[in-house]
């Protein structure tokens, strides 16, 4: 996988000089339907702030405050409620000057050069400067430290020397990072990278201040005492896998002016309607629903759906069972699938029902349109209908020579993974006369490692984009890409991915853009994949909040331009 | 006495090994990896692996965990709060849930032995219906229920106590959690009581004293329900051990920061360390308060006593 | 002897100097009176029991209900057109509604549902247009009918149950009674080893077993067995302790028979009592941790139910759709309730020194 993705993108790079990229957030920051809170923060600024914190919810407890070890999206939230990178988020997904001041890349592409703004502090009261930054993308490549998104500066950002330290073939001081002096940072790239802007929002590319670091050694980023801020807020109250926690506002933030909270007061809620019941209580400011809650509240103002940008899908092993490298019986499994009543009788959330290999709302085009805008283009190979479903069964059981086929599909024990497999059971066996489904409820990690392994026969998986391009999702079918859990493989399809990556075509976006649709044509033809729907999340915002940031990867929700009306 | 505590402490230390022995070998036998992200490669995981010494031999990783485990060092978190220290992780939590347990088994096992001799005292009586229907209840409707129930009655709809533990206002948020684990502690304690109470009372000793003169309060007090004590000592005990290392799903409703939750998160995402942390902690627990029962029957019974000098 | 008649009696001494006559003794000249004389010994153990156990009403009334709900187990599922796994999205979420019930108002299928805008009373029978559609207890979250699953679970919920305590007491008891018997080195070994099996937190080695193997219902009541025997053999054995230095045991020992003739032909039919209640009181222990089970994620598989999955399920919906909850929680708490009521009745019947209070 690293190796493809190293390709891929040095391939990126050179091609998408022109298209506006969030890189690795994701495009579109927010599809909140009533619009509300996204991109109104100037508006907001009329109305009187409150001093009162705002009170937040996180499903799942912070997992690592260290900027290079932190893998997950709460981690990488909190981390940057705090923290500032070179640069930040903007309310559209597209990154902004944060540290750095200015910026200057070089005629080849291969060198940036950041110059620092001079009045950022850490919380200490020692300026930021070029050398913490050095140290943070040191330690992300280290083998020692072992960070596990490492490959977001070897692969993706394709920072020289990168993978060989990883490797552990150079020694980390050779990485292509150098303070020039305290406020200029030269970065040496292998390849063109044009997104290499947006990647520094990304926590991994935060830097952090080395003698700090030293004083505290192992007990770094476990208390507040032990982690240092630049940013918007100051981390006050927590303990590590705490359920609650408290930033304050930053006083001394080079952009402190603008930052309106008094505070964030988070609160890890794993019950849902735990969660409900404090947002009705007026205890938090926003709280996400899930399923038959939003019946209760989707006629309330607050209510919104944010756009998450996975794409869920079924992959069957073709490979290993051979019933299922019948394309027929594949055809069948996936036009019996009525993913519409999967997400609005079942989910609610706002997930949109997906009929392509790649997920709607992330990869924007040459032309600026959604790469999943028309859902209707392979709806004659993966629209629900029972009829063709169950004569492609037959056929393909005439084919196979056996009139019953029972397999087992191996999922999530998450409540909403469990709950579209029970339905996607239920019309998989009505449509298909002789088909049965056990369904092999696993903890996650368990379910990935059986797919990993090619342990599984039909699988329930979700994938999220690591930068804003189809190929994101469409390098995974690659010939003996490792995301590729069924192992399928077909010839035409490497050559495209190839051609769109290395060869010609790559130099051409309009055109490189056209070919990824014969490449993702050929994934929906064979139903190599059985897409599902494009996650959304439904939260409560309260009315008297504006600001909250969302975007669908990376830093999940931003919380700095949020403003909470003074309660009357 | 003194002989006996020692042989027994000596052998509890053995078995606390085994225990750990034991973990180990399972931990092994585990499917999966505690490092297993999507996005993860096989030489990252590698080198995760080496990390930690995980590519070492289990029994060098057994010895290893042992001389770390006697210094006190309990390893680190791979997966739930990376690298973090079990020992800081288990100095934040085990406390509340410690706190939290304790509150519920004294309650429960108050509330559990009134009701318990009322119904005995009683029995056969309307009275009796009302504690036994209470008990059946406690004992029949999971506590997660309990825990939803009363944090919307109480917690949402009246608003008397906070829906979500603080630690800053630690009394008032732990009365929900507290009363939703000590239900069927008090269930079970009731019904023992009863029937206990109901044999103790049945037995010719009472009938001896119950004829010489003795009568009400001291009756009850000094000989039946000392007697009854005994067994329901036993049955507590091991309630007692569960509810003080953590509830998982009143930790998840309540969204209480204890170690409940922490295993069952740990077992769930293959956190090799903080499982046997927390079933270490488990077992020297249990081991340590039967050997506390033990030692206290001693103390409520002199025949034992005696007969555990001759052991 | 109460206190009132020691005073009767000291009353009498006091009367001075009475001088019986003739007429102080009659003879009470009933002679089918006298020719009664009930002979305890004629009645076996076995009958003795059973009658002790009628008479007592809650013990009757415990068993009743277990053969009710084992018969609604059985048949309930098939009362009705639905099949517990049959979804029907069109239908989700339906409130009860019972046909000549819902002329009452009660189970006519309406439900208040609490919006953010306030209590709405809503039929969702009316709304959908669905005129002769009946689902007794509601239905779930996917279009199921509850009616069937609660049944359908409390089959699954009762045939894991009693197996796992048909298993645990063989085990068990066979391990406590060896255990007690032999004694010495052989009772230090194995209760070093039950300390240890029962040391290491049950929900570790249960998790773990559901995760090694295939997820069902057999691995289930595996897991089960795998923590529940151990409550059983400290029972066993500690009966053993009493009964193996008693004459009979002796008698049988000196005439020549092996340990293990001793252990299950003389000293189990002796104990079976104890061990037929603890199976009793076993069997509700186990339906709540195949709940538990369910609550974490690794009960039964779906679309299968048991109890305990439909609790969790409805645990879900239960600020939203609360009616969902109630049927399998009654089920559960009247098994429960049952199966205390008659190990409580089996206990006073199988042990008559508990009999006089």
């Amino acid at each position: 996988m690293k190796k493809k993705k190293a390709v891929v993108a040095a391939a990126l790079c050179v091609v998408m000089a022109g298209s506006v990229l969030a890189g690795c957030g994701g495009g579109s920051a927010s599809t909140a339907e009533s619009g509300a809170a996204a991109g109104e923060s100037g508006a907001a600024s009329s109305v009187e702030a409150s001093t009162d914190d705002l009170n937040v919810m996180v499903e799942t407890p912070v997992e690592s405050l260290d900027p290079q070890q932190a893998t997950d999206g709460t981690s990488f939230e909190v981390i940057a409620d705090y923290t500032d990178g070179l640069m930040q988020m903007d309310a559209e997904g597209k990154p902004i000057n944060a540290i750095a001041k200015d910026y200057k890349v070089s005629d080849d592409g291969l060198t940036y050069t950041f110059t620092l703004r001079d009045d950022a502090k850490w919380s200490n009261g020692e300026p930021v400067t070029a050398k913490d930054f050095v140290f943070g993308w040191q330690r992300a490549v280290d083998p020692a430290v072992a960070s596990e998104y490492n490959y977001m500066l070897s692969d993706i950002g394709q920072v020289k020397n990168a993978a060989d330290i990883i490797g552990g073939k150079k020694d980390k001081s050779e990485l292509g990072v150098k303070a020039v002096d305290d406020t200029t940072l030269e970065v040496q790239l292998n390849v063109p990278v044009s997104y290499f802007l947006s990647l520094m929002y990304f926590p991994t590319f935060y830097p952090v201040n080395e003698e700090f670091f030293n004083s505290c050694k192992d007990t770094f980023a476990t208390s507040p005492d032990t982690v240092l801020s630049n940013g918007a807020f100051i981390l006050d109250d927590y303990q590590p896998a705490a359920t609650a926690f408290h930033l304050k506002k930053n006083p001394d933030y080079y952009n402190a002016d603008s930052v309106k909270l008094a505070g964030l007061n988070y609160q890890v809620i794993q019950d849902s309607q735990t969660a409900l019941m404090n947002y009705q209580s007026g205890s938090l400011d926003t709280t996400l629903v899930n399923g038959e809650q939003v019946d209760q509240v989707k006629d309330d103002p607050a209510f919104q759906t944010i756009g998450a940008g996975y794409l869920w899908y079924v992959t069957p092993n073709v490979s290993k069972v051979k019933e299922l490298a019948n394309k027929n019986i594949r055809m069948a499994l996936t036009m019996a699938i009525d993913r519409e009543a999967i997400t609005t009788d079942v989910l609610k959330d706002g997930s949109i029902p997906t009929y392509t290999a790649v997920p709607l709302q992330f990869a924007t085009g040459p032309d600026g349109s959604d790469f999943s805008g028309d859902q209707d283009k392979f709806k004659d190979v993966c629209a629900y209908d029972a009829d063709k479903a169950a004569e492609y069964w037959k056929k393909g059981l005439e084919e196979l020579g056996i009139d019953k086929l029972s397999l087992s599909m191996v999922v999530d024990s998450d409540d909403a993974p469990k709950k579209v497999a029970t339905v996607l059971k239920e019309q998989w066996e009505k449509a298909l006369p002789g088909f049965e489904v056990t369904l092999d409820v696993k903890p996650k990690k368990q379910r990935v490692e059986q797919l990993q392994d090619g342990d599984f026969e039909l699988g329930l998986t979700r994938w999220g984009p690591d930068y804003a391009d189809p190929m994101t999702y469409l390098g995974m079918w690659y010939t003996d890409n490792p995301n590729n859990y069924g192992l399928w493989s077909n010839a035409d399809y490497d050559k495209i991915i190839d051609e769109c990556t290395k060869g010609e075509t790559a130099q051409d976006p309009e055109k490189r853009w056209t070919t990824l649709y014969d490449a993702e044509k050929i994934v929906m033809d064979d139903a190599v994949i059985l897409p599902l729907y494009t996650q959304a999340n439904a939260e409560m915002i309260s009315p008297s909040v504006t600001g909250i940031e969302f975007h669908p990867v990376a830093l999940n929700r931003v919380y700095k331009n949020a403003v909470k009306a003074a309660s009357k | 006495m003194k002989k006996y505590t020692i042989k027994r402490l000596i052998t509890s230390l053995f078995t606390l090994l085994v225990i750990v022995l034991i973990l180990f070998v399972l931990m092994k036998l585990m499917p999966g990896s505690p490092f297993n992200d999507e996005k993860l490669s096989e030489d990252m995981r590698a080198a995760l692996y080496a990390k930690y010494g995980l590519d070492q031999p289990v029994i060098v990783q057994f010895f290893r965990y042992v001389g770390n485990l006697l210094r006190g060092d309990l390893g680190v978190s791979y997966n739930i709060s990376k690298n973090t220290p079990i020992s800081q992780l288990v100095q934040t939590r085990l406390p509340i849930s410690l706190g939290i347990g304790f509150a519920a088994v004294v309650f429960g096992a108050l509330v559990g032995l009134i009701l318990g001799l009322i119904a005995a005292l009683k029995h056969d009586t309307f009275i009796d219906t009302i504690c036994t229907i209470i008990s059946v209840i406690g004992v029949s409707v999971p506590s997660y229920v309990f825990a939803l129930f009363l944090s919307y009655e109480f917690g949402f709809q009246l608003g008397w106590f906070p829906i979500l533990f603080n630690a800053r206002k630690a009394f008032t948020s732990s009365v929900l959690p507290s009363i939703s684990l000590s239900m069927f502690t008090m269930a079970s304690i009731a019904r023992f009581t009863r029937s206990e109470m109901m044999e103790v009372m049945g037995s010719d000793y009472m009938l001896l004293a119950e004829s010489k003169g003795l009568s009400g309060r001291a009756l009850i007090f000094r000989h039946a329900l000392r007697n009854a004590l005994i067994p329901i000592i036993t049955v507590l005990a091991p309630l007692i051990v569960d509810l003080m290392t953590g509830s998982l799903v009143v930790e998840k409703i309540f969204a209480i920061p204890g170690v409940g939750s922490l295993l069952v998160n740990a077992i769930q995402s293959n956190d090799y360390n903080v499982v046997i942390a927390m079933s270490f902690i488990y077992s020297a627990m249990y081991i340590l308060i039967m050997l506390a029962v033990d030692i206290l029957y001693g103390v409520i019974d002199p025949r034992i006593r005696l007969a555990k000098k001759g052991d | 002897m109460s206190k009132k008649e020691t005073a009767a009696a000291a009353a009498v001494v006091q009367t001075p100097e009475y001088v019986p006559v003739d007429s102080d003794f009659v003879l009470k000249n009933d002679e089918s009176a006298l020719a009664i004389d009930e002979n305890f010994a004629a009645q076996s153990f076995w009958k003795d029991a059973l009658i002790r156990f009628v008479r007592k009403t809650s013990a009757l009334v415990g068993l009743v209900l277990i053969v009710l709900i084992t018969i609604l187990a059985a048949a309930g599922p098939g009362m009705n057109k639905y099949s517990y796994s049959e979804q029907n999205l069109n239908e989700k979420n339906l409130a009860p509604r019972v046909p000549g019930l819902e002329k009452t108002g009660m189970f006519d299928g309406h439900e208040t549902m609490k919006t953010s805008s306030g209590h709405t009373k809503i039929n969702s029978y009316v709304d959908k247009g669905l005129k002769d559609v009946y689902y007794w207890f509601g239905s779930d979250n996917f279009g199921r009918d509850i009616w069937t699953r609660t049944w359908e679970g409390a089959r699954v919920s009762l045939i894991i149950a009693v197996a796992a305590a048909i298993i645990d007491m063989i085990i068990g008891m066979s391990y406590g009674l060896i255990s007690g018997y032999f004694g010495g080195r052989v009772d230090m070994i194995m209760q070093r080893i039950l300390e240890i099996a029962n040391g290491i937190p049950r929900l570790v080695i249960v998790t773990l077993l559901l995760l090694i193997l295939k997820p069902g219902m057999i691995t289930i009541i595996f897991a089960l067995m795998l923590t529940e025997w151990i409550s059983m053999s400290r029972i066993a054995r500690a009966e053993m302790l009493k009964l193996k230095e008693r004459e009979f045991v002796l008698a049988s020992r000196t005439l020549g028979a092996g340990s293990f003739f001793i252990i299950f032909r003389e000293i189990l039919p002796n104990i079976i009592g104890p061990i037929i209640t603890q199976v009793m009181f076993s069997v509700p222990t186990a339906i709540f941790t195949e709940a538990f089970l369910s609550f974490v994620g690794l009960g039964i598989p779906v679309p299968q139910c048991s109890l305990g999955s439909l609790i969790s399920d409805g645990f879900n919906s239960f600020t939203t759709h609360s009616y969902q909850i109630v049927p399998p929680i009654i089920v559960m708490a009247l098994l429960m309730l049952s199966f205390n009521l008659v190990a409580d009745g089996l206990r006073e019947a199988l042990d008559p020194t508990l009999k006089e209070m």
